[in-house]
């Protein structure tokens, strides 16, 4: 039987975070992992994260995961792949499925070089630390076993890790962060997403990221639910409908979508089964999103010398599991005398006030399911984000962030209280305001000067910051937007300005497309509108995406077609006034 | 690749989609191809085939539903061998696929 | 975490979804489910071993939740208040032949990349 220090079960971020702090201080260190490549699921997050410079934000999480598998590697860190861990018993001894390779020599086959065949090993350890992460949660409706139906992180697989798209056109069920966040990455993929939808009755996720799928045109149905998927042999379509305060369906609600897939983002659950075969002490109230183990804060749990962190733990996000993962990976040093008191405890304290930075604002975990009406600033919140993802043209103008000024400006239509802050230092101009309260509202810093560079728009994680120049020429306005979808509009293109609901409401020109390693994959698209438009054009349709053809965006077809009958005779798009008449009409609709 | 329309060329954020050798396995006994070490579920689901498997009692059709090896949803008879999960197994040049029934790959053994 | 067995649960009712399947793996119906708790099975390990439901190839990796969700509805209890089922080795699929498989894991020998590609022997 094989004997190391540690023993680390799951090399996703959680694990391979206390993989590199216990290999550091001279620990022999072993992770195991069940798939082939190492990361977890960070590797499918293609989208920046949020948090402080230390937590890595506006940083994609894939590139993240690159980044921790070259510091695992530095620090000796052995990851074995394809290891499954099939039981932890007394003692700290791990059985492990794993491939054997045999060589040619032994007399097989000498057409094949090697076979591999799989076998069962023993390993010991004088610490373990799980941290297997967690899994998707499920809810049943009629025809949810068709093929078709899917959990989003398995979308996210498919079209993230395999570059296969996982259909063409897609519902989610589910409007918590996951679900916002595979929406956008479907739409990025060049999927259609039909509608998102979810049982409760305000989105669950950051207003930020319902507001850039909404300025996409996806349609959110909150307090609906999905009645029953249809087909015979795989998806063709689905019906959803209301659900009342005790949600039960409304007769007479239902609507209708022709799709081919359908996703289920409606939380995680830990995997937390190891552990309890352990014998570690479980909670099973419910907090952390099930079965989690009772542990302390070095993540020990009842069982000396076996500790938890990440998902496993609690669910929470990935920079979370990862600083926890460095947390445990401390005390495990510490606990087998590998790293002294004094050391450990200010590497420790560093990464508990990390912890706790991301730990704060609205969506903090000790604010789960409690009623928030008002900003930390007393401004109320926009009501209508949380019910159909964006925020209505007459609730904009309160939050600090959204201001007039003569000349260019950014604009940050950041509305809830998040742990995040990069826009403040991605402007070297100093123009974006949040101070020491990572969760305070960017706001505009009075007299600054914007120059107009982008740094901010490309940094902001949620894709909520544009730069706005009111007033360019006699009734024109610049707005510039980030963009990452394919293929990239180019300077002279003409197409339709869209509002934060995802309607056309006005004809646009690209005026300006920038890319740059800075931006990170975020191109910079400025558009010419019309001056009324400056603070409701938030997106960037090309004409051919509004008339047709297979591209993201059918949803908006006939409103398309409206706009460039009704709208926009002259040759220039600042020139349209009906345009912006037919917008007046379809904001009212949609509210 | 050729035919099909669910492969994402070039990714706004992934850029250009690695890719690796193109093999040839077969499906049911119609060739497909694929890349090679890419999951085999994946490369079906490129093809265009939704179904993997009927289930032993009810019959009824299963296809990818976790893509993380977690929920044996999408588990077909490979190389002769029941049960492999697709999600997890890369593909590899010449590999026989069949959609599973029960745990046969003829429908008619199904009880 | 005691079971109450002297609880009366009345009838059990038709209710809407009956005749969807919760386990995928063992094809175990939500009316299965709920005449079983009727029938007496008030924990998750005894529902597990009366129907095989969170037996099958995933053990119970999508639908334990759904489950217990659905006994404790019945029991008229919250979810957290239900025994949990038992867990036990293997934590995956696994074939017997591979289970029967014990190979050596050589003291001190390196690790490599891919799984087991290293020095062990069998």
């Amino acid at each position: 039987m094989k004997r190391v220090d540690l023993i680390v079960i799951g090399a996703g971020p959680s694990g391979l975070s206390a993989a590199i702090e216990a290999a550091k201080t001279g620990m022999s260190v072993l992770v195991f992992d069940e798939n082939a490549r190492p990361g977890g699921q960070l590797f499918k997050q293609i989208h920046k994260f949020f948090g402080s410079k230390e937590h890595k934000a506006k940083i994609r999480g894939f590139v993240i995961g690159q980044q921790l598998l070259k510091e695992a590697e530095d620090a000796g860190v052995q990851v074995s792949l394809e290891s499954t861990v099939i039981g932890i018993y007394p003692e700290r001894e791990v059985v492990v499925r794993k491939y054997v390779e045999t060589p040619a020599a032994d007399g097989t086959d000498p057409q094949e070089p090697s076979s591999r065949h799989e076998a069962v090993f023993h390993y010991k350890a004088d610490a373990i630390l799980v941290a297997t992460g967690a899994s998707e949660n499920m809810v049943m409706f009629d025809g949810w076993t068709l093929p078709g139906v899917m959990g989003a992180g398995a979308a996210q697989t498919l079209m993230n890790l395999h570059g296969v798209r996982p259909g063409k056109r897609v519902l989610m069920l589910g409007s918590g962060n996951v679900g916002l966040v595979v929406s956008f990455q479907l739409l990025q993929a060049g999927c259609q997403v039909a509608a998102l939808v979810d049982a409760a009755p305000k989105i669950g996720g950051y207003g930020v990221h319902a507001a850039k799928v909404a300025r996409c045109g996806v349609p959110f149905y909150l307090s609906h639910t999905i009645k029953k998927v249809e087909g015979t042999n795989h998806v063709t379509g689905v019906t959803i409908a209301e659900v009342d305060s005790h949600f039960q369906f409304i007769p007479g609600t239902e609507k209708h979508f022709d799709v081919d897939t359908v996703c289920v983002a409606v939380g995680l659950s830990p995997m937390s089964q190891l552990l309890k075969m352990a014998g570690c002490e479980m909670d099973n109230s419910g907090k952390g999103g099930g079965q989690i183990p009772v542990v302390d804060a070095a993540g020990q749990t009842s069982v000396p010398g076996i500790f938890a962190a990440g998902d496993v733990a609690g669910i929470e996000e990935a920079s979370s599991a990862m600083i926890e993962g460095r947390m445990a990976g401390i005390r495990i040093a510490e606990y087998l005398g590998y790293e002294t008191k004094e050391a450990g405890e200010a590497e420790f304290s560093k990464e508990e006030a990390s912890l706790e930075g991301l730990r704060q604002g609205m969506f903090a975990p000790q604010n789960r399911g409690m009623k928030i009406e008002k900003t930390e600033e007393g401004i109320p919140i926009s009501t209508n984000l949380l019910k159909h993802g964006f925020v209505a043209d007459d609730e904009i103008g309160r939050f600090p962030g959204v201001t007039h000024k003569a000349g260019i400006h950014p604009v940050m239509e950041c509305t809830q209280n998040i742990p995040c802050n990069p826009c403040q230092d991605a402007c070297a101009k100093h123009c974006i305001h949040i101070g020491l309260n990572i969760t305070a509202l960017p706001a505009v810093e009075e007299g600054s000067t914007c120059i107009g560079c982008g740094m901010c728009v490309a940094s902001c994680s949620g894709q909520a910051i544009f730069l706005v120049n009111e007033h360019t020429k006699e009734g024109c306005a610049e707005v510039t937007l980030p963009y990452e979808f394919l293929p990239l509009p180019k300077a002279g293109d003409e197409g339709f300005g869209m509002s934060r609901s995802g309607k056309p409401v006005c004809r646009a020109k690209v005026v300006k497309v920038r890319t740059s390693k800075a931006f990170d994959h975020t191109a910079l698209l400025t558009i010419e509108v019309p001056e009324d438009m400056a603070m409701k054009a938030r997106f960037y349709r090309s004409r051919l995406e509004c008339t047709g053809g297979d591209s993201v965006i059918a949803q908006s077809r006939i409103k398309g077609a409206e706009v460039s009958q009704n709208g926009a005779t002259g040759d220039r798009p600042c020139e349209s006034k009906a345009a912006a008449e037919s917008e007046k009409r379809e904001e009212g609709a949609a509210i | 690749m050729a035919g099909s329309d669910l492969r994402i060329s070039e990714h706004p954020i992934l850029g250009q989609t690695k890719e690796g050798r193109e093999v040839t396995f077969t499906y049911d006994g119609r060739p497909l191809t694929g890349y090679e070490g890419e999951p085999i579920a994946a490369a079906l689901r490129a093809a265009g085939v939704m179904v993997h498997r009927y289930t032993a009692k009810k019959h009824t059709p299963r296809g990818i539903f976790c893509a993380i090896g977690r929920c044996t949803d999408c588990v077909m008879i490979v190389d002769g061998e029941p049960n492999v999960r697709t999600c997890m197994t890369p593909l590899r040049e010449g590999m026989k696929v069949q959609t599973q029934y029960g745990v046969s790959s003829r429908p008619e053994v199904t009880p | 975490m005691r079971t109450d067995r002297s609880k009366d649960l009345g009838p059990c009712l038709p209710m809407e979804g009956d005749d969807r399947i919760v386990c995928r793996c063992e094809e175990v119906t939500q009316g299965e489910i709920r005449q079983a708790v009727h029938d007496g099975m008030f924990t998750m390990t005894e529902i597990r071993r009366y129907l095989r439901c969170g037996m099958g190839l995933c053990q119970g990796q999508t639908c334990s939740r759904l489950v217990s969700g659905i006994v404790a509805r019945e029991l008229g209890i919250r979810p957290g208040e239900l025994r949990p089922a038992s867990s036990r080795a293997p934590m995956r699929p696994l074939e017997m032949s591979i289970w029967a498989n014990e190979c050596q894991a050589p003291d001190g020998a390196a690790e490599t990349k891919k799984g087991g590609a290293g020095d062990e022997k069998c």
